[in-house]
């Protein structure tokens, strides 16, 4: 359908298809990835929380209060401008991606320690007296259980990442908002030089809104039927 | 790396850096004041269902939720000059944050009002208190105290959000540290003095809410 179709003003349809052709397509992949990389490695490190090693646990530890501790953006500062200095470069998309996964990570940890803790110690116990080790006791009896515990925050966490992509538009990676805000800029800078840009960023927040309320709509529900 | 680290730059930059620090705890102090306030207000009318302005509340925390502060901020900064309403980024700073945290905290207290148990409230209004005299004797002192714990994660968020007003040019901390990496090229400097800055400021504000959550904490004889 067209923007001319919906009698909709003329600026409407380069930007829209813009902002949803190139700018939704790399935020969903943003957030697809990060979410993938945040619950992998959030996963094994809040596992390696229930470690009796204290110094495995302490760096673990260190590891969620700075990545959970900094702002995103700071983070994401860190890795794209600083980093080259170490001779790293990075693109400003996977430089978006790393800064993201790392807090990511750091919340999925938490609340995997959370999940695992929650499970009663006499199910370690019975899983040991039935001649499982330390993997086979995870597999087997501890994550099943854990896993209905996690799936609450894991949706909160997808809708916090979704949302958090949009820092990458202040390192210049095309996603929404930053579409958004190219084509504010280019209407500002074509007569009749009107940026609309109460528009664009309402329709920015109109979008992610329709991607968000569903999952924290979820997120409650499963609270509530799992916990 | 290490080995060129230049301290002098930063030695040099620190009035800079200072006054950064500054702009932040001042866009953070208005954001958590207003956040408690805008909080705990909202959070009693949801809780007591107070008709029109509970409902309102309810849309209210639903649009800040679920929609990203960085394109509330540009909304409000970018957007709102249409209708007249031309702010300096001081003051789409402080109202972002106070807009953002207030939502989580309606929320916060929401959820610790109706953690009061109903029969406190009951014991008060038989005491003959009015409703307004039981909301602000009985069910804020110990609802407050139970939402504690979340209203300090939003106080945390608040003041790391503001590194966000670097987007419209507020020169706080994480914008001033940027804008001299920008001159300077020493990159590696700015932002670690940035990165260190910004955890102590969240460990030490946490620490110091634990100690005060401590105190406050409700005793658990109910």
């Amino acid at each position: 359908m067209s923007a001319a179709a919906l009698h909709l003003p003329a600026w409407v349809g380069p930007v829209a298809d813009y902002m949803f052709h190139t700018g939704l397509l790399l935020t969903l992949k943003l957030a697809g990835l990060a979410v993938v990389g945040s619950a992998v490695v959030g996963i094994v490190l809040g596992t390696l929380l229930t470690l009796p090693s204290l110094a495995v646990r302490s760096a673990v530890r260190l590891y969620i209060e700075v990545w959970r501790g900094l702002p995103i953006i700071v983070t994401i500062f860190l890795i794209y401008f600083a980093l080259p200095s170490a001779q790293i470069r990075l693109t400003a998309f996977s430089a978006a991606w790393i800064g993201l996964t790392l807090w990511g990570s750091a919340q999925v940890a938490e609340a995997t320690r959370g999940a695992i803790q929650s499970v009663p110690r006499e199910q370690h116990e019975a899983a040991a007296a039935l001649g499982f080790g330390w993997v086979g006791t995870m597999t087997n009896v501890i994550f099943p259980q854990a896993l209905r515990r996690l799936l609450p925050p894991l949706v909160s966490l997808l809708v916090n990442v979704i949302q958090n992509t949009t820092l990458a538009a202040l390192i210049g990676v095309a996603e929404v908002l930053q579409t958004g805000q190219r084509s504010v800029e280019r209407l500002q800078l074509t007569p009749p030089s009107d940026s609309h840009a109460f528009e664009i960023y309402g329709a920015v927040m109109v979008v992610f809104f329709v991607i968000s309320f569903p999952l924290t709509r979820l997120a409650a529900l499963l609270e509530r039927r799992l916990v | 790396m290490l080995a060129s680290f230049d301290w002098s730059y930063i030695a040099e930059h620190l009035p800079e850096l200072w006054q950064g620090l500054l702009r932040t705890l001042e866009a953070a102090a208005i954001g958590i004041a207003g956040s408690f306030v805008v909080g705990s207000l909202l959070g009693a009318a949801r809780a007591h269902r107070i008709p029109v302005v509970s409902q309102l509340a309810a849309v209210y925390v639903e649009i800040i939720r679920n929609t990203p502060i960085l394109a509330q901020i540009f909304l409000i900064f970018y957007g709102l000059p249409r209708f007249g309403i031309l702010l300096s980024p001081f003051e789409a700073a402080w109202i972002a944050v106070t807009v953002w945290g207030g939502a989580f905290n309606t929320e916060n207290f929401r959820a610790g009002f109706e953690a009061v148990p109903t029969r406190y409230r009951e014991a008060a209004l038989a005491l003959g208190f009015s409703r307004v005299a039981t909301f602000v004797n009985v069910t804020l002192p110990i609802g407050g105290r139970i939402s504690i714990p979340s209203t300090i994660n939003t106080y945390v968020a608040v003041l790391k959000n503001t590194a966000l007003m670097t987007a419209i040019g507020y020169q706080e901390l994480t914008n001033t540290a940027y804008s001299l990496a920008s001159f300077s090229f020493k990159d590696v400097e700015m932002y670690s003095v940035l990165a260190v800055t910004y955890l102590a400021l969240v460990w030490l504000l946490s620490a110091g809410v634990r100690v005060i959550e401590g105190r406050l904490a409700v005793p658990e004889t109910a």
